[in-house]
């Protein structure tokens, strides 16, 4: 049986799966035999507990962090908000891993969905631009992100849509889960964990420009430099990340790698630096976690400050989004991506949500605009 | 042993790390401050952080317990609460400066630096020194080449020194020397 068979088969079995993107590939996930519902109690324990040791590839966690629970991590708490009680929080314990190519091929399925609708209007949207705005001027935040939430009525096949997605967008942290009661599409570009032994490494992205005809990566690069925007915003993120990592890591070993790149995708050009360190002694993950999560990149800075001023004025619950996925093997390596660029499909509702970023010099009809071309390849999906 | 009073900020673990080059460095949130190690401390760094001076009394009130009996050091923010506690008045600036490289020069010979000396150097900063300033036996050491915007003071007799950019962000050219420099004066 080859293995897109075995794909179908699996998931025409009904059975939850995880599928992840892997260096030539993609990794599936399944035959779960422990599902851990994380929450403020339990997190912990989750992340404090020593396994025994790794001898399978299959001795290792898979799951997600929901933004609420890594708020609750660094004790900052959320005032109540309209919630679909989703679970904070879920890893499975796999028994089986199928190695996939990169090219997943799924018959097109029917769909059933309605019209998305945004929960933040642009008129609203620029009200509290504006107030943001006069935040940074008085120093209380030096950057940043509104996020957006469209939201439609849907029945459909998470496996269609996530073939579909890969097909046209092939992301590096792209990931799909599917339990009984819920799916998660998602085609995030970002990594913000990668640990290997006492090596800790992570590459944030501040800075997305589309892809044309006329722009090359060299053009990008340009674009990129001579942004004075986009440069202060990268270089914030650059200083906010090698700070978290020094939260952790040996003095002296934060380096900044790769400084200031571009990586090319399908579509677009993503303005990237890589930074890594060596952990500090007997640092355990449930430290690591809370020294990185949730990834600035996607929050503003400073983060503490900026995560109450997003709470407060938020009505809705992130759930997933500005969240984490990824896995924890037993010997404690882990790989973690934020999650964003991903639907979120629970109670027959499929919810995607977006942010950019407002720095002192950003325009609140430009980043409207901007979050709208982030959701709408996902919203292409539903056509 | 040196001892940071973080204010909840995103870059205070980069000054703890420069820091910690040259001496051991405990590192506490200004609303966990252990009195018992700042008696054991040689020197206090007020860190970055968001918001005014105003917001965080605890420190205007270790500032003026400690101010003439160990070095005291400030950056970003940590600059304009030292400034605040002398009577400096701390205002927003038209041009605000996050993530921004900037060239300083040295303006006055009685720095430790060298007089016409030009840094380059990471900026996160919102408000500004409002001048003239004057308070005893402090003086303005460094400014912006372009916007002539405080940078810097040294209090050479009460061992009392600020940055209003960040010696610890990597845009700043040779920070952990203006460390070095401040630490061993």
């Amino acid at each position: 049986m080859n293995r897109l068979n075995q794909l179908t088969e699996i998931h025409q079995s009904g059975k939850p799966y995880i599928i992840y993107k892997s260096k030539k590939g993609f990794n599936l996930y399944t035959n779960f035999s422990k599902k851990i519902i994380l929450n403020n109690k339990n997190i912990k324990s989750f992340l404090t507990k020593k396994n025994k040791k790794k001898s399978k590839d299959t001795d290792l966690f898979i799951g997600f962090f929901g933004y609420e629970l890594l708020n609750n991590l660094i004790d900052v708490k959320i005032p109540k908000q309209k919630n679909l009680n989703f679970p904070k929080g879920i890893f499975y314990k796999p028994e089986k891993k199928i190695k996939l190519s990169n090219k997943l091929n799924y018959d097109f399925e029917n769909f059933k969905s309605g019209n998305f609708k945004i929960n933040i209007n642009r008129k609203n949207y620029t009200k509290i631009f504006n107030k943001f705005k006069k935040k940074i001027k008085s120093g209380e935040t030096y950057q940043i992100k509104i996020c957006t939430k469209y939201k439609t009525k849907s029945e459909i096949n998470p496996l269609d849509f996530f073939s579909r997605l890969s097909n046209t967008n092939l992301a590096p942290e792209a990931f799909m889960i599917k339990d009984h009661n819920y799916s998660i599409i998602s085609c995030s570009p970002e990594t913000l964990i990668t640990k290997k032994g006492s090596d800790i490494s992570t590459k944030p992205i501040a800075g997305t420009v589309k892809k044309t005809k006329h722009l090359n990566k060299i053009k990008a690069l340009n674009y990129f430099r001579k942004n004075l925007k986009e440069t202060k915003e990268h270089n914030m993120i650059v200083d906010m990340e090698r700070n978290d990592l020094s939260r952790i890591c040996k003095v002296g070993t934060v380096k900044l790698s790769k400084q200031k790149i571009v990586e090319e995708y399908k579509d677009l050009f993503h303005y990237v630096s890589l930074i890594k360190g060596k952990l500090k002694k007997n640092i355990n993950n449930f430290e690591i976690i809370k020294a990185m999560m949730p990834g600035g990149s996607v929050i503003g800075c400073p983060k503490i400050n900026t995560l109450n001023l997003l709470n407060n004025q938020e009505k809705e619950n992130r759930n997933i989004y500005t969240g984490s996925f990824g896995y924890i093997k037993f010997n404690g390596d882990m790989r973690f991506n934020i999650i964003i660029r991903s639907i979120l499909n629970f109670k027959n509702i499929s919810e995607i949500s977006v942010a950019s970023g407002v720095v002192v010099d950003s325009n609140a009809n430009h980043e409207f605009n901007e979050n709208f071309l982030k959701a709408k390849a996902l919203i292409d999906l539903f056509k | 042993m040196i001892y940071v009073i973080d204010h909840n900020d995103s870059f205070t673990h980069n000054v703890v790390h420069q820091f910690a080059l040259f001496d051991k460095v405990e590192c506490d949130n200004y609303d966990k401050i252990n009195e018992n190690k700042i008696k054991h401390a040689s020197t206090i760094i007020f860190s970055p952080g968001p918001g005014n001076p105003k917001n965080y009394p605890i420190t205007s009130k270790i500032y003026k317990k400690y101010k003439g009996k160990k070095k005291i050091i400030g950056i970003c923010l940590g600059f304009q609460h030292i400034l605040f506690c002398e009577g400096a008045k701390i205002v927003e600036q038209k041009k605000i400066y996050h993530g921004f490289q900037s060239n300083i020069k040295v303006i006055t010979n009685k720095s430790l630096f060298k007089k016409g000396k030009i840094f380059k150097v990471g900026r996160y900063h919102s408000l500004k020194l409002k001048e003239p300033f004057k308070s005893n036996n402090f003086e303005i050491t460094m400014r912006c080449l372009n916007s002539k915007v405080a940078m810097a003071f040294e209090n050479q007799k009460e061992k009392i020194y600020g940055f209003q950019f960040h010696p610890e962000s990597f845009l700043t050219i040779n920070g952990n020397l203006l460390i070095k420099k401040i630490l061993s004066a």
